[in-house]
């Protein structure tokens, strides 16, 4: 069984309260962080830099302030030996096929994965990456 | 504008034409005469015009040559050709390629050219109306596109965060917990029927037609603060009000109550609970020509770089506690449709004030 670290990114408190439950309870996470905001997320990650843990972040898209496709914009300028330690996933209610499609082209984005989070699912596109 | 401020451009070559001219329509429209075309396009710089006459026959450049010139840079003036019966067919010609609206035959007659000018003129409002509807319609496309878009997240998102608590529930064996789990169900499902309730007021306010009543204040603001006293976000909130109403109002009442709703409940929601006297000031002054609201609170404030964007269609500031973003778009809907203004003032971390104007309806 693959045990992981996560990074939940959601501006929904409530969400995060479930996921964060939800990865824990389903024994797949070693340690789950939240983050409400994604420059706060995207903050914690600079600042760890290489000291990061190899890390699964599971990114909301629709975010006040800095969405998640915003997000990824920032991301893909930080240093590899960071990035190298990061998969995301994106984890949204959206089924708009424009943002599914934009996504699935991003080569900073591993998946798409609707809401909620099944944690199979989480675990099938692990095991593929 | 009426007739009479019809701004006209008139060119020709012959002064005592131009003079003419002048003498007959000069209490009618506003007329600007010139002999030179070089002149006439420093005017057209200067002044907006809707209607340019010009003279066929002119040395420098003909009536159609000058039409031709200046088509493309002011599509929106609407042009006729003076001529003479031997350049008649270089008119039909100019009309036939769409240089020229229509001709006007000399020696011109009163009857003939007030004529023309009329239906030169609603051609050109007809036009206008035209603009602006396909503009309106534009707004109305757009705002839909981005009322879809949101609308799939805003719907959808609480719906999905209820059905990821049930699978978490179905998970779980602790009665305790289950009971945690039915209270976020709860408010998920509050949050989804505020958006719902809200999307409904935004229709009825676009959309609807407006009801014209006498507007008791006092009554209103009861009305809408015996709707927020029970939330569980009110705490130990005080709203005063001071209401200064001592003649009769007129406006529309559903309007007025969406921006009070939305106002009120925005202050609950944002109260700074760090702070020992959370509060409410809700002052409102009718005079016979408008009224004048003001909401002022204490409450967390909103940050600079978002106080010309909150009343955007779904513009959410902050992560923390915001909605979906519609609340203030509505309400400076609302505020529009009643001719009125609104103003914030805030400080982050101190509070926020909210000036609203709001003109008497003649009923």
């Amino acid at each position: 069984m693959i045990i992981i670290d996560i990074i939940l990114i959601d501006d929904s408190a409530f969400d995060l309260f479930i996921y964060e439950k939800l990865l824990i309870k389903s024994g797949i996470a070693n340690t789950v962080k939240t983050f409400n905001s994604a420059q706060e997320a995207l903050k914690y990650i600079v600042n760890q830099g290489v000291m990061l843990p190899e890390t699964v972040i599971l990114l909301d898209l629709q975010m006040p302030d800095m969405n998640g496709f915003e997000f990824i914009d920032e991301f893909a300028d930080i240093s590899v030996a960071i990035k190298n330690k990061i998969k995301i996933f994106m984890l949204s209610s959206t089924i708009d096929t424009r943002d599914i499609e934009k996504a699935k082209a991003s080569p900073d984005i591993i998946d798409m994965l609707p809401k909620p989070l099944e944690i199979d699912l989480l675990k099938k596109k692990l095991a593929h990456t | 504008m009426s007739d009479k401020h019809i701004p006209i451009l008139y060119i020709d070559d012959e002064e005592h034409n131009l003079q003419s001219f002048k003498a007959t329509f000069r209490k009618q429209y506003n007329i600007t005469t010139t002999t030179s075309v070089i002149e006439a396009e420093e005017l057209l710089e200067k002044k907006d015009f809707i209607i340019i006459l010009a003279d066929q026959r002119m040395p420098v450049m003909t009536g159609v040559q000058f039409f031709e010139k200046i088509r493309d840079k002011y599509p929106k003036i609407i042009r006729i050709l003076i001529t003479g019966h031997a350049d008649i067919s270089a008119a039909i010609d100019a009309i036939n390629k769409g240089e020229v609206f229509r001709f006007i035959d000399k020696p011109w007659d009163y009857t003939y050219v007030e004529n023309a000018i009329t239906h030169a003129y609603e051609i050109y409002r007809t036009r206008e109306d035209l603009r602006e509807r396909n503009i309106e319609l534009q707004k109305a496309n757009e705002e839909l596109d981005k009322f879809v878009y949101s609308a799939s997240h805003d719907l959808r998102a609480p719906l999905m965060s209820i059905l990821g608590i049930v699978n978490l529930a179905l998970l779980e064996d602790d009665v305790v917990s289950q009971n945690e789990y039915l209270d976020l169900i709860r408010k998920s499902v509050k949050k989804l029927d505020t958006f719902i309730i809200n999307i409904i007021d935004y229709y009825k306010n676009a959309r609807g037609v407006s009801v014209i009543s006498e507007i008791d204040f006092e009554e209103l603001v009861t009305e809408v603060r015996a709707t927020i006293q029970y939330l569980p976000e009110y705490g130990n909130l005080t709203i005063t009000t001071n209401i200064n109403q001592s003649m009769p109002f007129f406006s529309d009442a559903m309007k007025l109550r969406i921006i009070f709703n939305n106002l009120i409940n925005n202050a609950v929601k944002f109260q700074d609970i760090s702070k020992p006297n959370p509060f409410i000031n809700l002052n409102i002054d009718v005079s016979p020509l408008e009224t004048r609201i003001i909401v002022e609170d204490n409450g967390t404030g909103i940050r600079e770089i978002d106080q010309d964007k909150i009343f955007r269609m779904f513009y959410r500031a902050g992560a923390t506690n915001s909605g979906s973003g519609i609340g203030l778009y509505i309400v400076h809907e609302a505020i529009v449709k009643l001719g009125g203004t609104i103003k914030i003032s805030s400080v982050y971390g101190e509070g926020s004030i909210f000036e609203i104007s709001i003109p008497s309806t003649s009923k």
